[in-house]
């Protein structure tokens, strides 16, 4: 696939945004922060989609190259309007982070209600259909990620609490994906980089032979607003509160059009990765809270980075 | 036992406050927030002790009247220095509430580090000797007090986190790992409880359901005033509120609630019912602790009289 050559090290398509306005075949403010998985030699993404009215819902993109994408003609996913998650969905869902595991995909994704964010855990086969499971987190609680594996025969997640006002990432554990403890901080904005300001968990994290790689977004603030970019960090396998290393640059930063303008301009923001068999890494991200877009790298580079910084 | 007959449902005792750090037997910066628990043939409080340093930590004092106390030289509970709540604790350990359950008796506690607010779970058969449990909530989350009963066999723990500033409900079967959160109670705008609410002391069982004491802040241009409330949530479902106070039943009026280093406030960790008499133990201006009594039917009478209006 032709690649635009950057600064960065994840090089983007040269035709992104990959999903616009223009692809949602019925009105809405914007489409972004999509979580891709590969299913059948088919690649298929939860997208979020803004409605106009403000609150957000998730919709079905699909594409057979991972770059041309046809979003569905009903969005897969509303807040729920009866039940148990109701309230806490008063304003919308968010986010999505989608997890094949034990054979089934779950999906994290952030639930908005009168008492703040929280995340929310949904179940699919098809992805046209969605079990919710339970609400995961208390309030004040957003990127949660579920790791594709059982971590010393508990199920574990990578989130985004406030400690002391500041967001940093955390791992908690389960034994039935409803009930969490354990939970410990892995890692945290490092003044004076580029995520100083709040980091928290990007993709679902990466089994590699190095460890866990996670795919995170760090924020820098500035006097004129935030700036969010992407950066890897590597967990232990084991013990993924413990960080074996962590990229001192960031691999995507916002430099394109797209990238800088929009509802939120100077946003990168990535909700999932492809891993290709012959190593290549497509990072989906959403731009600007405006659009979806692509960046590849190879898996190496990827990981390489992720191993700049050592504790 | 000769009371000061107040505008408040509490009254106070005489000799109030019960202790100051003229009753530590060491140097101390502070003395305030104590759980409370009859024990054995007395009483015994877990004070929160802040050092000249600023560091908190959990001492006992025992009493055979629950009005005269002595302070233990050494400390109960002291920020872990090494197992998995190590990181979180280097700020202090304090606030602690004490739940009896099952013949134990579980000390919940606030744990601060520079990664916030957390609630830790101890556990001790006689106080002598005390085990941690673990950290039991995320940053930045206060307010830790658990049920001294079970509900469809789980653990249920109140907590307060920060978002929102309002009063939730977590449920586990071991005590190690919670779900199915929600929220309890939140602040209420327009009333003394405006701002911010907490725990108070963990729920006490009484016949119309669970009696929590909890704090209610309002914020003012000089700092918030922080006063004691009470509410009945539901026997069997306690994230469902029966009946809540419009009033506070105590709020900041002597010189020793006024004056210290976080004026003010009073604050109580632990009640203990006696007969039909409430005994409310609560620190006052974070710089001492303090008794105050009502009768059971004038709390829950406050309670059930805003039956209608919240």
């Amino acid at each position: 696939m032709a690649l635009r050559r950057g600064r960065d090290l994840l090089h983007r398509w040269e035709r992104n945004p990959i999903i616009t306005l223009r692809d949602v075949p019925y009105r809405c403010n914007t489409v972004f922060n999509g979580t891709p998985v590969k299913l059948d030699g088919q690649y298929v993404m939860i997208v979020r989609i803004e409605g106009q009215q403000g609150y957000s819902c998730f919709a079905l993109a699909r594409s057979r190259d991972g770059v041309h994408f046809e979003v569905e003609d009903e969005p897969c996913l509303r807040p729920a309007d009866s039940g148990p998650f109701q309230r806490w969905e008063l304003n919308g869902i968010e986010d999505p982070r989608v997890t094949l595991l034990e054979g089934n995909y779950y999906v994290l994704y952030t639930a908005v209600g009168g008492n703040g964010h929280r995340i929310a855990l949904a179940r699919t086969e098809d992805f046209r259909t969605y079990e919710r499971i339970a609400l995961i987190s208390g309030p004040g609680n957003k990127d949660g990620v579920l790791f594709p594996q059982k971590v010393g025969g508990l199920y574990a997640r990578l989130d985004r609490p406030f400690g002391h006002g500041i967001g940093s990432i955390w791992v908690s554990y389960s034994p039935d994906l409803i009930h969490w403890g354990r939970s410990e901080l892995a890692f945290r904005p490092r003044p004076r980089y580029w995520d100083s300001y709040r980091i928290g968990a990007s993709a679902p994290p990466i089994l590699t032979d190095q460890g866990w790689l996670e795919i995170y977004h760090g924020v820098k603030m500035t006097s004129a607003g935030p700036i969010y970019r992407i950066g890897t960090a590597m967990l232990d396998r084991d013990n993924p509160a413990r960080v074996i290393g962590r990229c001192l640059a960031p691999v995507l930063s916002p430099r394109e059009e797209y990238e800088r303008i929009g509802d939120v301009g100077n946003v990168v923001f990535a909700c999932g990765a492809i891993v290709e068999d012959d190593g290549e890494v497509k990072v989906y991200y959403g731009a600007a809270d405006t659009s979806i877009c692509v960046a590849t790298a190879r898996i190496e580079e990827i990981i390489e980075s992720s191993l700049e910084e050592r504790p | 036992m000769d009371l000061v007959v107040g505008r408040d449902v509490v009254r106070r005792w005489p000799e109030n406050p019960l202790l100051s750090i003229e009753d530590v037997p060491f140097r101390c910066s502070d003395v305030w927030n104590a759980g409370v628990v009859p024990f054995p043939q007395g009483y015994l409080l877990l004070l929160t002790v802040e050092s000249l340093r600023g560091q908190t930590m959990i001492y006992r004092a025992v009493s055979q009247d629950g009005r005269h106390f002595t302070v233990d030289p050494e400390p109960f509970l002291t920020p872990a220095e090494s197992g998995p709540c190590r990181d979180y604790e280097n700020a202090g350990v304090r606030d602690a509430r004490i739940t009896l359950l099952d013949d134990t008796y579980y000390v919940t506690y606030l744990a601060e580090s520079d990664f916030g607010w957390r609630v830790g779970l101890a556990r001790t058969d006689d106080f002598q000797t005390v085990e941690r449990l673990g950290m039991v909530t995320q940053p930045d989350t206060k307010g830790g007090a658990l049920f001294p009963a079970k509900f469809g066999g789980r653990y249920a723990l109140l907590e307060r986190p920060d978002p929102g500033m309002s009063i939730w409900i977590s449920y586990s079967d071991d005590l190690e790992f919670w779900g199915a959160s929600t929220v309890v109670m939140t602040p209420r705008g327009g009333y003394w409880d405006s701002d911010r609410i907490g725990t108070g002391a963990p729920p006490i069982r009484i016949p119309e359901g669970w009696l929590l004491l909890y704090y209610g802040e309002k914020l003012t241009s000089a700092g918030p005033l922080t006063r004691l409330g009470a509410a009945i949530l539901d026997a069997d479902n306690p994230s469902e509120v029966v009946a809540r106070s419009n009033i506070p039943i105590l709020a900041p009026r002597e010189p020793y609630e006024r004056i210290g280093d976080v004026p003010n406030m009073v604050f109580s960790c632990g009640a203990v019912l006696i007969e039909d008499v409430l005994h409310i133990y609560y620190g006052a201006s974070d710089s001492c602790i303090c008794l105050g009594t009502a009768r059971l039917r004038d709390v829950v009478g406050a309670c059930l009289a805003s039956r209608m209006e919240f």
